[in-house]
């Protein structure tokens, strides 16, 4: 045992990073040994321009854009390639540095088309913030150039313009490192250089995107999102992707003057590097005003009728004390968050005594599988929280599909948190024509307005859409994933389940509502 | 194969002889009695031997040899690989063609010691594609020296066990650069890898390479016999040893000579080249391969051949290929075909490199088709500039050498020949 | 119908194990198909893709990188004629232009011609390469006598 403890430690010893300092522009920089100059820059928002390198790929070398001045040494170096080590003196603002970004900032815009008032990547393109920030020149370059393919429907979510292209080749290391797919190459060389897929082939996974944010110019596009809005017009969120079991860190991009949601694009985190999938992509478009339950509803004559939030709320108060705890169900479904859970079993399972808590899942999930990369088969965002959540007002379960159980005719209320994505839910259509039939009562907290087009259901409460939530969902592996800001919800009426049971208990009271225009 | 500083061949000493390829021929001439030596020194020995000998890479770099063996890590196990570079892609250079002609054996003999030197079981000679009869000749050499025992297992009873084959590029100046040569060989694009890491420690596939020109691989046997002293009799302090230099041009007897490094130039064109053709002025020369600054005929009146000499007049010695250019000649036009060489080879991974050497190239397009100004000529000269010393491999650099040289001296010449409404 | 020749294939065969990796095989079986067939088809691709697991976007981009490999269709008799300094300075644009005109008559129409960036033969400028062979110190009066001959002695084995 002692031999064992003493080599744990001299492997510690070996393990613990051994720190380098160094300056760049004036400022002490300490990072572990093997940290590039590039990475130092990063972690210490030092921005040195650049183009090729990324902190999620390969360094490729190639832009040499980032170069910097390295006290003593003969040239410029890149900052990608260079190792920082004890005692260096590295620039990136020296005039000679500042004359060679301006230089390497010309040489990409010789065969650029320079097309930015038809480009979508206008507003968030490395070509435009540097020239903002190391250009400001009128370039020299005055013969014709290169003219190649544009607007090519390589596969997925992409469209490829290779005149726009810069050859950085993040998009060929990406699939050579993160999808393996291999589908992009280089082909031809010099200034004839295009980037490609074999002739005829496209890409064909679910990754594409992050070819779309991982150019830094208008090469690649989002079939989804080109022309459809001006970058600048859109305000963005950090939030979680809802989409799977992952909880992918992203950042939701909308505009809420126009209760509409544009994209979804990753946001750096421990859970998902620099990446998402296609799949999660596509989870903004439930929260868009069109698809929304605009007000609750009541049925009426075998009819929904929209309804005054307050009238909905007061009649599923009644019924609930109207029956037996032992006969209502509680159907709920693993999209919400922890804290709107707790709030929902406190009130109902803790308050209220309700005991039937059953868990609404797609049936056909394969809840194990896992692409390799991000995406796993439980496409809830939140299963661990309500298992969790569950727990602690004593219910002990693991994943399972109890949909039919709330259906039993012993009970005379059904109280349902709907799932929220229906591309997670192939079966719901189906779910939901049954839970309407059920001789109960049928109260659904729901974001989609297709529910109110169901006569069956006796009572539609309007609920936000994650991006519109505060709050945290607990991932496959345990991890508390926050999401961090929220934008207003689409429809004036919707509400967090939180928000809903505090209105029943009476401990938050009905206001007069506006659409808070950001 | 012992020689004398007066017989002033190391290289070439079998030129002219009946048969000089063959196996036979070769080691009736005191072929492979170097390998015999070296398999008998230590490879620090051989080291120290060849770093004495001040022995100096021929392909354009000029790096010193024995330095380079040095840096392969010698504590590690696995794989590690010798490669020759016989890609000899620099225009005007066709001196190592020559050597496969005239002594194939005197290469591979210089590649198993040098493998036995840095410890790789493992290389490949890498020939250009145009070189289709000289590839046979190595490849027949190659054949000869595995069935004399030269090549495979446990040669010459020493334990050393050295395999070597052939490999073709197949069209590509960027192959020869050496890490260009190794992606080649790997099987991709030959895109120069970026450093660090230096070949010495992760080359081909990974593995600790040495990459060595065929030239300098010749001279090795010669130094292992002969002595380093010997070899130093050669040529000057700096660059010792003799050099075969590859002239063209509208000159008498263009060809490879084999002179010893600070040899006159003026002497060594109008003597042994024969002088210019009749009627012909000499008017410049590119004294270096393509990528070489051009020299003036003034300039280079009192030039020697050698590293030292051509850097201080702003060129360079490089792979010792001489382009002489006469007074008919447009610089304009040779400026052209030299940037659309460069423009055409970059590999295009670097952007400096890829745009900057087709916007000159376009450039000069614009001056042949009468649609530039004088501006753009000065132009030229700062974009060559500026896309100079910031690229993974030279080939930048190799092209803006050249057109700074040529607009500083010619800018002129070039600018009067702008067309009527320029001149 | 097999893509490949049976002796093609003992080759390619051959060659996949040669080195340290497949892939290193790559541009000495695109020659060997290339000698085959002037050119490289999509089938061909397909085969190495299919028959040996090459990956088709590697391969591609080999075929593109580099000058020798072509993947359309090529005449039998490709002609590369060096135009770099030296062979420009003995005059081999001339000669270029004359033998493009010369490709559209008859007996030289197997015949291609491409200007190419160096041979390396500069003592003989000016350089042009048949395929494989090379020929030195071409000159408007004996170029096309030299290419007349190279296809005579060579057009059974290049237009089988």
């Amino acid at each position: 045992m002692t031999t064992t403890t003493t080599d744990n430690q001299k492997a510690q010893a070996v393990k613990a990073p051994v720190q380098v300092t160094f300056t760049l522009n004036g400022q002490q920089i300490s990072v572990p040994k093997g940290t590039s100059v590039m990475e130092a820059a990063t972690k210490n928002k030092v921005d040195i321009p650049h183009f090729c390198w990324h902190p999620g790929l390969s360094v490729a070398g190639v832009c040499r854009f980032c170069l910097v001045k390295v006290e003593g040494a003969r040239k410029l170096e890149i900052a990608c390639n260079l190792e920082a080590r004890d005692g260096m003196i590295v620039s990136s603002v020296d005039a000679e540095v500042k004359e060679a970004h301006k230089w390497a900032l010309e040489f990409h815009l010789v065969n650029h088309p320079l097309d930015c008032p038809i480009c979508d990547q206008a507003g968030e393109c490395g070509l435009q913030d540097f020239y903002m920030s190391v250009g400001k020149y009128d370039s020299w370059m005055n013969r014709p150039k290169a003219l190649k393919p544009k607007a090519l429907d390589i596969g997925g979510d992409l469209v490829l313009d290779t005149e726009r292209c810069i050859l950085c080749s993040r998009c060929v290391r990406f699939e050579e490192e993160v999808t393996k797919t291999d589908a992009l190459g280089i082909f031809d060389r010099g200034d004839r250089a295009i980037i490609g897929t074999y002739p005829g082939k496209k890409i064909d996974h679910n990754y594409t995107t992050n070819l779309v944010d991982i150019c830094p110019v208008g090469a690649f596009t989002s079939k989804e999102f080109r022309f459809k809005k001006r970058v600048w017009f859109l305000q963005d969120r950090p939030s979680i992707c809802p989409g799977c079991s992952t909880g992918c860190a992203v950042d939701v991009y909308g505009k809420p003057q126009e209760r509409h949601y544009y994209r979804i694009k990753p946001r750096e985190s421990e859970v998902n590097g620099h990446w998402m999938c296609d799949f999660g992509r596509h989870q903004y478009v439930p929260l868009n005003a069109e698809l929304r339950l605009p007000k609750a509803s009541l049925q009426v004559n075998q009819q929904q009728k929209y309804v005054l939030l307050e009238d909905a709320l007061t009649e599923l108060k009644t019924m609930l004390g109207q029956v037996q705890p032992s006969e209502v169900a509680l159907l709920v479904s693993a999209q919400y968050t922890n804290e709107e859970y707790a709030k929902f079993f406190d009130y109902f399972v803790t308050q209220h005594k309700i005991k039937h808590v059953f868990q609404w899942r797609e049936p056909t999930e394969t809840i194990e599988a896992f692409d390799g990369l991000l995406m796993r088969g439980d496409h809830n965002a939140n299963t661990q929280g309500l298992l969790s959540a569950m727990k602690q007002v004593g219910i002990s379960a693991k994943p399972t599909n109890e949909f039919d159980k709330a259906l039993d005719s012993k009970f005379k209320l059904v109280i349902a948190l709907a799932p929220e994505l229906p591309d997670t839910f192939p079966s719901l259509a189906g779910q939901l024509a049954k839970l309407s039939e059920a001789p109960a009562y049928t109260c659904v907290f729901s974001l989609m307005v297709s529910l109110a087009r169901i006569p069956g259901f006796d009572c539609l409460i309007p609920m936000r859409g994650w991006a519109e939530k505060l709050g945290s969902f607990t991932n496959f592996e345990g991890k508390i994933r926050q999401l961090e800001a929220s934008f207003p919800p689409a429809v004036l009426d919707a509400l967090g389940v939180d928000e809903a049971v505090e209105l029943l208990a009476g401990s938050r009271h009905f206001q007069p509502r506006e659409h808070t225009v950001h | 194969m012992t020689s004398t500083a007066s017989s002033q061949k190391i290289i070439l000493a079998h030129e002219g002889m009946a048969n000089s390829r063959a196996l036979s021929t070769y080691k009736a001439n005191g072929g492979y009695t170097a390998l015999a030596k070296a398999l008998k020194m230590q490879p620090t020995q051989i080291i120290d031997e060849v770093k004495a000998s001040g022995l100096r890479g021929r392909g354009g770099a000029g790096f010193p040899t024995g330095l380079k063996w040095s840096f392969v890590p010698r504590d590690i196990t696995g794989p590690k690989y010798l490669l020759c570079n016989n890609d000899e892609s620099e225009p005007g250079t066709f001196k190592d063609r020559h050597i496969c002609t005239v002594s194939p054996h005197m290469i591979i003999e210089g590649i198993i010691i040098g493998a036995f030197t840095v410890n790789a079981n493992k290389g490949y000679i890498y020939t250009r594609y145009e070189f289709q009869e000289e590839i046979g000749y190595l490849e027949v050499a190659i054949k000869e020296a595995y069935e004399a025992g030269l090549l495979g297992k446990n040669i010459l009873g020493s334990g050393f066990d050295f395999d070597l084959d052939s490999y073709v590029g197949a069209g590509a100046y960027i192959c020869g650069e050496e890490t260009g040569m190794i992606s080649s060989l790997e099987g991709k694009k030959g895109q120069p890898k970026l450093k660090p890491p230096f070949p010495a420690v992760s080359g081909y596939l990974g593995r600790p390479t040495v990459v060595n020109n065929t030239e300098t691989l010749a001279n090795i046997p010669w130094i292992i016999n002969n002595g380093a002293a010997a070899f130093k009799k050669f040529g000057t302090e700096k660059s010792p040893g003799t050099k075969l230099f590859s002239i063209s041009g509208p000159i008498k007897r263009p060809g490879v000579y084999e002179v010893p490094l600070g040899t006159k130039f003026m002497d060594f064109l109008n003597h042994q080249c024969g002088g210019m053709l009749e009627g012909k002025t000499f008017k410049a020369c590119i004294p270096g391969g393509a990528s070489a600054a051009v020299l003036t005929a003034e300039e280079m009146q009192n030039v020697t051949l050698d590293f030292e000499c051509l850097a201080e007049n702003g060129s360079m010695l490089g792979s010792g290929a001489i382009m002489v250019i006469d007074d008919s000649q447009s610089m304009t036009d040779i400026l052209k075909v030299t940037m659309d060489f460069f423009s055409h080879e970059s590999c295009g991974q670097c952007t400096p490199c890829r745009e900057g050497t087709g916007w000159l190239a376009n450039i000069l397009e614009g001056i042949k088709e009468r649609h530039a100004t004088p501006k753009d000529v000065d132009r030229i000269y700062d974009i060559a500039k500026n896309m100079s010393g910031k690229t993974i491999c030279a080939l930048s650099d190799a092209a803006a050498g050249p057109a700074m040289s040529f607009i500083k001296k010619y800018g002129d010449e070039i600018k009067h020949n702008l067309g009527a409404e320029h001149s | 119908m097999a893509v490949f020749s049976a002796q093609l294939t003992d080759k390619i065969k051959s060659l996949v194990g040669r080195y340290e990796t497949k892939r290193s095989a790559i541009l000495p079986i695109l020659h060997a198909i290339q000698d085959e067939y002037h050119w490289i088809h999509e089938e061909h691709i397909n085969a190495l893709e299919k028959d040996y697991e090459f990956n088709r976007v590697q391969v591609k981009e080999v075929i593109s990188f580099y000058d020798i490999y072509s993947s359309t269709p090529k005449k039998p008799f490709q002609i590369r004629f060096c135009n770099n300094i030296t062979c420009h300075m003995m005059g081999s644009q001339q000669i270029v232009d004359h033998l493009k005109d010369q490709c559209e008559r008859t007996g030289f129409e197997n015949c291609e011609v491409t200007p190419y960036p160096c041979l390396g033969k500069c003592d003989g400028a000016p350089v042009m390469l048949i395929n494989k062979t090379r020929y030195e110190n071409v000159s408007l009066e004996n170029v096309d006598g030299m290419v007349l001959k190279h296809v005579q002695t060579h057009q059974k084995k290049e237009l089988r």
